[in-house]
C-alpha cells in the first residue's frame, strides 16, 4: 500500500474506533443502567436513552454561570478532546492503530488525566461551594489513584522490556502465559480498583446520587447545562469504555485484529464491543451489592490497590 | 534402651494420673518416676562418658554426653517440682479452688511437659528436637493457666502468642539449615541429623547460614527467655503455680538453650566463631541489662525470680559465647546449679504465697522469725542465686569470667559483673525486707512439715557440694563440653 | 507437567499466598480475613501439590492433601466459630491504620526480597525465585501480629506466619522429612486449638476478645 493509502487506512481505523468509543460508550452506560434496574426489580430505561439525552441536550440553550472565566467552558471540551485522542491511538480494535509508536501507557494516562483535571478545573471555576467540594474530592481520590496506576503500568512494562500499549497486546495474544504471571495479575486487579475510582463508580461514588453532600463526580457537574453537559457525558462515558476496553485487552486480549483488513478490524470492534459489555454488566452487578464507602475510608481502599500495584512491580523485578 | 526407658517411664505415669481420679498415691507415682529418669540418666551418663553414644531407633534418639547430662538436670529438679506438686494438689483441692478433675489433668499435663523435654534432649535429629520443643510451649500454655485467673488467662495468651513466634522463627532456621545441608556438594541424602549436619558443616552455604543462625537465635532465643524476646517470662512464670515455675524456670529455658548450643556447634563449623558469638553476646549483655534495669523496681516476689532467670540465662548466653571447653563446661554447671536454686527458690516462693497468701514483697515480713524453716530456706537458696561461695554457681560464675577473659570478651565479662552487681544489691534490699525483723507480738512461730522442707534442703545440700568438689559430675562435664566446644 | 504452565502456575499460587497476606492487613472485617487465611491455605496445599507432581514424589503429595485440609478447612473453620461468637468481630481501631500498615507491607516485601538473596542465589530454579514470598508473608504475619488489637487478629497474624515459613520450606527443599512435617502441622493445629481454647476463655472472664483489655500485668 501506498503512503496515501495507508494514511487514508489509518484515519478510517481511527475514526472506527472514536465512532465505537463514543457511541458504543453511551449505549455502555445505557446498559449499565438497564442490568442495575433489572437486579433492582424495576424495568428501568431504554438502552439508548443516554443517546438520546445527549442530543437533547444538544439543542439546548448554552449557559454560563456570571463569574465564571473560559476555562468553565473549555473543561469539557479538553474532555472530549482527550477521550477522542486516547480513543484514536489506542489498540482497542487493532494491534497496530494509527500513531501506534505514540501510544505510550503512560502517556496515555496522563491524557486522561489531562481531561479530568481540566473538568475539575471548570467546576472550580464556577465558583459555588459544591463545584469546589466535587473538584477538591475528585482531585484527592486522583491524588491517590494515579501513583498505583503508575505503578501498576510499571508491573506491566517490566517483563515485556516496554511500555508501549499496542506492543503490550501484541505479547499478550502470542504469550498468553505472560497473562497468568503474577506480576500482570496483580497489576491488573490494582487496575480494577483505579478504574472504580476514577470513573466514579460505587463503591467510591455514587453515580445516580441526588444528595448534594455524597456527591464526588456529580457535584463538579451541577452547573453545566445544556451543550456542555451533553459534552461531558459524552466524555465521561469514552473514558470509562476506554478504562475498560484498555483492561480487556490487556486481561483477555483474544479478538483483537491483528493483521490488516476491514473484515478482522470489524471483528476487532465487534470483540471489543462484547468484551466490553461484559465488564460493563459485571461492574453494575457489583454496584448492586456494595454499598458507598464514607469518604475518610476511600484512601484504605485506594491504598490497597496502590500495595497491589507495587507487590506486582517487585514480583515483576524479581521473578523472571 | 536405656534411652527409650527414660522417654517411657515418665510418660506412662502420665497415662496413669490421665486414667486414675487423683489421689495422693498418684501424686507420688509420678514423683517416682521422674526418680527413675534421674537413676537412668546416671546410668546412662555412666555409658557414655567414657564410651560411645547411646543411639535407639535408627538414630531418631541419640544420647550422648551433653544429652545425658541434661536428663540429669531434668530428672533432679523434676523430682523437686513433682514432690511439691502433690502438696500443692493438696492444697488447692482443699481450698476448692481446682476439682478432682483438674488435679489429674494437671498431673497429666506435667507427666508429658517432662516427657516432652526429656525427648527434646535425646533426640538426635533437630527436627524431632523441634517438634518437643514445641509440644513443650503448647503443653505448658495450659499448665500456666492452671489456676484460671484474670492474670493467669492473660500470662498463659502472652507465652503462647509469642513464644509461637519464635518456634516458627526456629523451625524456618531449621529449614534453611536442611535447605544448605541438601546443597553441599554431591551429598544427596542429606538429613535432618545433627551427627550428619556435624559431619558436613564446614561446607554449608555460608550466606544461607548466616540467616539460619540468625533465626535460631531469635527463636530458640525467645524459649530461653533472651532479651529483646523475653516479655512472656515475667508474667508466665509469675502467673503459674509454683511448681510449674520451678520445672519452666529451672529447666525448660535451659532445654531450649540446649538446643542452641547444638546449633551453635554447626554454625561454628560453617561459618567459625564470630557471627554465633557476636549474636549471643549481644543478646545476652542485652538480657543482663534489661533485668538489671527491671529488677529494681520489682514489688511482686514471683516476678523478681523470673527476671532472675533472664539474668542467668543472660549469663550462660555470653557463656556459650566463649565456646571454649572451659566454658561451656561453666556453662552446664551453672545450668544444673541455676536449676536447683532457682527450683527451690520457687517451691519455697509457692509455700509462702499457700501461707502469706499475697505475693507482694511488701506484705510479707519477718520470715525468718515466723516461718523459721522457710525463710532460711529461702534465705539460703537466695544466697545460692546471687553466686556466693560454697554454692556451685559461684565457681561457675567465676570459670565463665574466666573463659571469657580467655577469649577476648574481657569487656563483655565486665559489663556482666556490673549488672550482677546490681541484681545483687537489689535482690538483697528485696530478701532483706521479706526476711528479717520482728514478727507482730503474740503471733507464735508456724512450723513448716519435713516433707515439706526436705527435699528443698537437700537440693541445696546438693548445689552446695557441687560448689566444693565437682567430683561427681567432672568427667561427665569435660565429656560434654567436648561435644559442642570449639 | 511442561515447562511454562508449571512455572506459571507456580507463582500464580505463590502470588495469591501473597495477596492473601495483604488481605489479612487490608480488611477489617474479621470474617472476610479468616475467609482470606483459607484461600491462602489451599493456595499453599496447591504449591506443594504441583511440585509433588513435577517430582514424582508421592509422599510431598499426601503432605499436600493434609496442608489443604488443615490449613484450607479446619483451621479457618475454628477461627470462624470463634468470629460468629464475638458480635464485634471488626478491627475498629488497629494500632496503626490500615493505609500505612499497607505501605509497611509493601516495604516488608522489599525487605524480604532483600535479605533472601543468599537463599535465591543456592536455589536457581523456578521454585528458588519465589521462596522471598514467602518470607514477605511471615513478616507480613509478624507485622500483623504486633499492629493489631484483637485477640483473633492475632492468631490470623501468627498463621500467616506459619503458612510463610512452610511456602518457604516446599519451595526450597520440597518439603523437609515427613516426620518433622507431620509434627510441624499438627502442633501449628494444637497451638491454633490452645488458642481457640484461651480465646473462649477469655470471652467468659473479660467479656471481649479485646488485646487492649489484658493490661493488668506489667512492671
Amino acid at each position: 500500500m501506498t503512503g496515501f493509502q495507508n494514511v487514508v487506512a489509518a484515519g478510517l481505523v481511527a475514526g472506527a474506533q472514536i465512532v465505537t468509543v463514543s457511541v458504543g460508550g453511551l449505549l455502555l452506560v445505557g446498559v449499565m443502567r438497564k442490568v442495575r434496574s433489572h437486579l433492582e426489580g424495576r424495568v428501568g430505561p431504554p438502552i439508548h436513552q443516554p443517546l438520546l439525552d445527549v442530543r437533547k441536550l444538544f439543542t439546548k440553550q448554552r449557559m454560563h454561570p456570571e463569574q465564571a472565566s473560559w476555562v468553565f467552558g473549555a473543561g469539557p471540551v479538553v474532555l472530549v478532546a482527550t477521550a477522542v485522542v486516547v480513543a484514536a491511538i489506542s489498540p482497542l480494535a487493532t494491534t497496530r492503530p494509527p500513531l501506534g509508536r505514540s501510544a505510550d501507557f503512560f502517556a496515555i494516562v496522563f491524557v486522561l488525566l489531562l481531561g479530568s483535571v481540566s473538568l475539575a478545573l471548570g467546576a472550580l471555576d464556577t465558583g459555588t461551594p459544591f463545584g469546589g467540594m466535587g473538584s477538591s474530592r475528585a482531585m484527592t481520590i486522583g491524588a491517590l489513584a494515579e501513583p498505583a496506576l503508575l505503578v501498576a503500568i510499571l508491573a506491566m512494562s517490566i517483563p515485556a522490556h516496554t511500555s508501549n500499549l499496542p506492543v503490550l497486546v501484541r505479547m499478550g495474544l502470542a504469550h498468553p502465559e505472560m497473562i497468568a504471571s503474577p506480576a500482570r495479575i496483580l497489576a491488573l486487579g490494582s487496575f480494577v480498583v483505579i478504574i472504580l475510582a476514577e470513573s466514579g463508580r460505587l463503591p467510591i461514588d455514587n453515580p445516580s446520587t441526588h444528595l448534594e453532600l455524597t456527591m464526588i463526580h456529580e457535584a463538579m457537574l451541577l452547573e453545566y447545562a445544556g451543550p456542555d453537559l451533553g459534552l461531558v457525558t459524552l466524555g465521561e462515558s469514552m473514558r470509562l469504555t476506554l478504562l475498560l476496553g484498555l483492561l480487556v485487552n490487556l486481561l483477555v486480549p483474544w479478538g483483537v485484529a491483528d493483521r490488516p483488513g476491514a473484515v478482522s478490524i470489524v471483528i476487532g470492534l465487534g470483540a471489543l464491543a462484547g468484551k466490553v459489555a461484559l465488564a460493563g454488566i459485571a461492574i453494575a452487578t457489583f454496584e448492586v451489592f456494595t454499598a458507598k464507602l464514607r469518604l475518610f475510608r476511600v484512601p484504605e481502599l485506594l491504598a490497597g490497590g496502590f500495595v497491589l500495584a507495587v507487590l506486582g512491580a517487585v514480583t515483576a523485578l524479581v521473578v523472571r | 534402651m536405656l534411652a527409650l526407658v527414660v522417654l517411657a517411664v515418665p510418660f506412662g505415669a502420665g497415662v496413669a494420673s490421665a486414667v486414675a481420679p487423683w489421689r495422693r498415691w498418684v501424686g507420688w507415682l509420678c514423683t517416682a518416676s521422674i526418680g527413675a529418669v534421674l537413676v537412668c540418666g546416671v546410668g546412662l551418663a555412666v555409658r557414655v562418658v567414657h564410651g560411645p553414644p547411646v543411639t535407639a531407633f535408627g538414630g531418631v534418639l541419640r544420647v550422648d554426653a551433653l544429652s545425658a547430662f541434661m536428663v540429669i538436670v531434668i530428672g533432679a529438679i523434676g523430682v523437686l517440682a513433682t514432690w511439691q506438686s502433690v502438696r500443692y494438689l493438696d492444697a488447692e483441692l482443699v481450698a476448692g479452688r481446682c476439682s478432682q478433675r483438674h488435679a489429674s489433668l494437671y498431673s497429666m499435663l506435667v507427666q508429658g511437659f517432662v516427657t516432652a523435654m526429656l525427648l527434646a534432649v535425646v533426640a538426635g535429629n533437630v527436627g524431632v528436637m523441634w517438634v518437643a520443643v514445641e509440644a513443650t510451649t503448647i503443653i505448658t500454655t495450659f499448665l500456666v493457666g492452671h489456676r484460671r485467673t484474670r492474670g493467669s488467662l492473660e500470662a498463659s495468651w502472652k507465652y503462647i502468642a509469642i513464644c509461637s513466634v519464635g518456634i516458627a522463627m526456629a523451625f524456618l532456621g531449621t529449614v534453611l539449615v536442611y535447605l544448605a545441608a541438601l546443597h553441599v556438594g554431591h551429598h544427596e541424602h542429606a538429613n535432618l541429623d545433627w551427627t550428619s549436619l556435624m559431619a558436613v558443616s564446614h561446607h554449608l552455604d555460608p550466606g544461607v547460614m548466616r540467616l539460619a543462625i540468625a533465626l535460631l537465635v531469635l527463636g530458640y532465643g525467645t524459649k530461653v527467655g533472651l532479651a529483646p524476646m523475653h516479655s512472656w517470662l515475667p508474667d508466665a512464670h509469675s502467673q503459674a503455680p509454683a511448681p510449674i515455675s520451678a520445672l519452666m524456670s529451672g529447666v525448660l529455658l535451659t532445654v531450649a538453650f540446649y538446643a542452641l548450643l547444638r546449633f551453635k556447634a554447626i554454625a561454628d563449623g560453617a561459618l567459625g566463631v564470630a557471627l554465633p558469638r557476636a549474636l549471643l553476646v549481644a543478646v545476652g549483655l542485652l538480657s543482663l541489662v534489661v533485668a538489671a534495669s527491671l529488677l529494681l523496681s520489682q514489688r511482686d516476689y514471683k516476678r523478681m525470680l523470673a527476671y532472675h532467670s533472664v539474668e542467668h540465662m543472660g549469663l550462660i548466653a555470653l557463656g556459650a559465647a566463649a565456646g571454649t571447653r572451659l566454658a561451656i563446661a561453666a556453662v552446664l554447671l551453672h545450668i544444673l546449679g541455676h536449676g536447683l536454686a532457682k527450683g527451690v527458690l520457687f517451691l519455697t516462693s509457692g509455700e509462702i504465697l499457700l501461707a502469706e497468701g499475697t505475693t507482694e514483697i511488701a506484705q510479707v515480713k519477718a520470715l525468718l522469725a515466723r516461718r523459721p524453716a522457710l525463710g532460711g530456706v529461702f534465705a539460703f537458696g537466695l544466697v545460692a542465686l546471687l553466686g556466693l561461695p560454697p554454692f556451685s554457681l559461684f565457681v561457675s560464675e567465676l570459670n565463665m569470667v574466666r573463659a571469657e577473659t580467655q577469649v577476648g570478651l574481657g569487656w563483655a565479662a565486665a559489663i556482666s559483673l556490673v549488672c550482677m552487681a546490681v541484681i545483687f544489691g537489689a535482690v538483697m534490699s528485696h530478701g532483706r525486707h521479706m526476711l528479717f525483723g520482728a514478727g507482730p507480738d503474740g503471733e507464735q512461730v508456724h512450723k513448716t512439715p519435713a516433707i515439706v522442707t526436705a527435699p528443698l534442703i537437700g537440693a541445696l545440700i546438693g548445689c552446695a557440694i557441687l560448689g566444693v568438689l565437682a567430683w561427681p559430675l567432672a568427667g561427665l562435664l569435660r565429656a560434654a563440653a567436648q561435644v559442642v566446644a570449639t | 507437567m511442561n515447562g511454562p504452565a508449571y512455572a506459571s502456575t507456580l507463582e500464580l499460587m505463590s502470588g495469591v499466598i501473597l495477596v492473601c497476606a495483604v488481605v489479612t492487613l487490608w480488611r477489617r472485617s474479621l470474617s472476610a480475613v479468616v475467609k482470606a487465611l483459607a484461600i491462602q491455605g489451599f493456595a499453599l496445599g496447591a504449591v506443594a501439590l504441583i511440585l509433588g507432581i513435577r517430582q514424582h514424589d508421592a509422599v510431598l503429595i499426601v503432605v499436600a492433601c493434609l496442608v489443604m485440609a488443615s490449613k484450607g478447612v479446619v483451621i479457618p473453620t475454628l477461627l470462624g466459630r470463634v468470629v460468629a461468637s464475638d458480635p464485634s468481630s471488626r478491627e475498629a481501631t488497629p494500632i496503626v491504620n490500615v493505609p500505612a500498615s499497607l505501605v509497611g507491607a509493601a516495604a516488608l516485601t522489599f525487605l524480604a526480597y532483600g535479605a533472601t538473596q543468599p537463599v535465591v542465589a543456592l536455589i536457581p530454579t523456578t521454585a528458588g525465585r519465589l521462596v522471598p514470598l514467602g518470607f514477605a508473608t511471615l513478616l507480613i504475619g509478624f507485622f500483623s501480629m504486633v499492629v493489631r488489637r484483637k485477640a483473633i487478629s492475632q492468631i490470623v497474624g501468627l498463621l500467616l506466619v506459619d503458612n510463610g515459613i512452610a511456602l518457604v520450606a516446599f519451595l526450597a527443599t520440597a518439603g523437609v522429612p515427613l516426620l518433622v512435617e507431620l509434627g510441624a502441622s499438627l502442633d501449628v493445629l494444637l497451638a491454633v486449638v490452645v488458642l481457640r481454647v484461651l480465646a473462649a476463655q477469655m470471652w467468659s472472664k473479660f467479656g471481649v476478645l479485646d488485646l487492649d483489655q489484658l493490661r493488668e500485668l506489667r512492671d
